[in-house]
């Protein structure tokens, strides 16, 4: 269970490569066994941040503190974590098990409870043979790294970074090379090793899918900022901008002026909503989930609109629907054919209004 | 046309000069002056006075090879590494000599080693006694890794240049320091690098006989000086070509020992 002391903290770190300034004043505080996920596109910084707390690179200004010590100049092989790297980066001279060994055969033979070398070679032994077990790669232990495919060598640099017993394991979009399926299979084992072990995971990932699967919280980034953290949930039922609606599912974002607290205007219609604290007359952006447009008959819709195309998307038809000024996309069980007239309607829950991004 | 045929210049060449040469050698090899049957000439390395010259060759080559080792690791090490990676100006330093003829090397080193050459020349100006390096086992060895240094520093840089950096990454994460980074990655996954540098540096030094020539003034005799002599000095074709015959198998055995150690021509790997 993630628990209430704050094992991390990041304060106002600032990092640059040159001239670029690739994370801005960055803030956040990670929790003892928390899964928290940094989301963003690519070269949002997300990875610049991860290898900040591995140690990789140094912050250009600000603090991370791990249990309340500065730790920005300590280096990797000083600390208490471990990180799945993006390509795996498996020692190729090395077999299964001398890989998932590194780590422990660098240790003193009293920090893994031995009291001589030949107890601390039983107790790697043991050790990584457990591990073996976890990743589900028994008997694997004499192969070449080279030899296995996609998904073990995955599963091996799990291992090799989990036998450490971290405090802390990092992980670089760790699932991206690995195909659908498998990649659904491991968020799944992924998630549940980080319950059983209470390991604090901060994971890096552009899937959005994947952060709102595994995580407990979901950090946003984008062009080095953070732009909402909080529950997957939450985010996505309550995105604070435009972007993060964007990102983080699929959405139809219209400009709109609110009108009065709780009544928006786009498209040219008055749309009903339940947000409040926008000055009067403010330009918002108004974010509509595909899933939350309702089909209705052309008389009682509030707008009417052309079917342009429709897509089988498996549980839903995805239909892309002509309303003037714009195109919305909308997704329903049941499908209208191309060319057909229809009426839309949005409760005003499922209005969601942002302030102009500036 | 099919493909292959594009090789067949080449494959020409290869016979011309490179297989039928070798009938030659062998067939000298096994006959003696008139043309008949004999293995004398190839059982003469072991009478007195052959052995010793094979052994200083195997000695001297070791040596060199040791040095090239000792000095080129650190070399490509230093040109692999990131802060250098920008500077191709420094990989064409090294290679440079190897542009140039070896001949020209050495009588380059010669004309610096010389009883009236640069060192010489500058210890008299100061007043010093001049020392005699022409003909002494270092003067030769000089000229050796010299001339062979560029084969070492190739290849291992090559292989370091290769080396991932999260590889290493993963190993600072893993709680190595620098130094076990260096004992437990760079240099195991190196190894390859290393064998090809070992074996063409090896090879050349073994079977060298113009260097031992102009550097020692024939002081110092090696193998290849010798196989030389029966050729165009002595006339014996037989000797000349099975002394030869049998450095070949030296150097065949040596390769193979080498491949044995490397493990990426080692069992179960790709």
């Amino acid at each position: 269970m993630v628990q209430d002391t704050r094992l991390i903290e990041i304060k106002d770190v600032c990092k640059s490569f040159g001239d670029t300034e690739v994370l801005h004043h960055i803030n956040l505080y990670i929790r003892k066994c928390e899964f928290v996920t940094l989301l963003g596109p690519s070269g949002c910084g997300k990875t610049t941040l991860l290898r900040l707390l591995g140690g990789f690179e140094t912050p250009t200004s600000g603090q991370i503190l791990f249990d309340g010590a500065d730790v920005a100049q300590v280096p990797p092989y000083k600390r208490r974590i471990n990180t799945v790297f993006q390509k795996y980066a498996l020692f190729s001279h090395l077999n299964v098990y001398d890989n998932i060994a590194f780590g422990l055969n660098l240790k003193n033979p009293e920090a893994l409870g031995a009291k001589s070398r030949s107890e601390k070679k039983e107790e790697i032994r043991r050790r990584v043979e457990r591990m073996l077990k976890l990743v589900k790669m028994e008997g694997f232990e004499k192969r070449s790294v080279d030899s296995l495919s996609g998904g073990q060598q995955q599963r091996i640099a799990i291992a090799r970074a989990l036998v450490n017993e971290p405090e802390v394991l990092l992980l670089d979009e760790p699932l991206g090379a690995l195909d659908l399926k498998l990649r659904k299979e491991m968020q799944v084992e992924l998630k549940s090793m980080q319950q059983q072990l209470g390991i604090t995971f901060v994971y890096v990932t552009h899937d959005q899918e994947e952060a709102l699967t595994m995580s407990d919280n979901v950090a946003v980034m984008n062009h080095g900022r953070i732009l909402q953290i909080g529950e997957p949930k939450k985010i996505y039922d309550e995105p604070k901008s435009a972007f993060v609606a964007d990102f983080i599912g699929e959405s139809n974002i219209i400009p709109g002026v609110m009108l009065e607290d709780d009544l928006v205007e786009m498209l040219g219609v008055k749309f009903p909503c339940v947000d409040e604290g926008f000055g009067e007359n403010e330009p918002v952006d108004v974010v509509v989930r595909p899933e939350d447009v309702m089909i209705v008959g052309t008389d009682v819709g509030m707008l009417t609109g052309t079917v342009e195309s429709v897509i089988f998307k498996g549980v839903h038809y995805e239909m892309m629907i002509d309303i003037g000024p714009m195109r919305w996309k909308v997704h329903s069980t049941t499908m209208q054919p191309a060319g057909s007239r229809v009426g839309l309607t949005v409760v005003p829950y499922n209005i969601h209004i942002m302030r102009k991004e500036a | 046309m099919k493909r292959q045929w594009y090789a067949a210049p080449y494959a020409l060449w290869m016979l011309l000069f490179t297989l039928v040469p070798l009938l030659f050698v062998a067939y000298y090899a096994f006959t003696d002056g008139s043309g008949g049957f004999s293995t004398d000439n190839i059982l003469r390395i072991f009478q007195p006075g052959y052995l010793p010259v094979l052994l200083d060759s195997l000695r001297l080559s070791l040596y060199c090879t040791l040095i090239c080792l000792l000095i080129g690791y650190p070399t490509a090490y230093f040109l692999a590494s990131r802060d250098f990676s920008e500077n191709k100006m420094l990989v064409v330093l090294i290679l440079l000599p190897m542009w140039m003829n070896f001949l020209l090397r050495t009588y380059a080193m010669m004309t610096i080693l010389e009883n009236n050459g640069l060192i010489n020349m500058l210890l008299e100006k100061l007043g010093l006694d001049k020392v005699q390096f022409i003909g002494t086992e270092g003067a030769v060895l000089l000229g050796m890794v010299y001339n062979f240094l560029p084969f070492m520093v190739l290849p291992v840089y090559t292989a370091l240049k290769k080396l991932d950096a999260r590889v290493i990454e993963a190993a600072e994460d893993l709680g190595a320091n620098p130094l076990r980074v260096i004992t437990r990655v760079i240099v195991p996954q190196s190894i390859p690098g290393v064998i090809s540098g070992v074996t063409m540096v090896f090879m050349p030094a073994v079977t060298t006989f113009a260097i031992t020539r102009l550097l020692s003034n024939g002081m110092i005799y090696l193998m290849g000086d010798m196989i030389e002599e029966f050729f165009i000095t002595v006339n014996n074709r037989n000797a000349g070509s099975a002394l030869s015959l049998v450095m070949l198998a030296l150097v065949l055995i040596s390769t193979l020992l080498l491949r044995l150690v490397n493990p990426d021509t080692r069992e179960g790997r790709a």
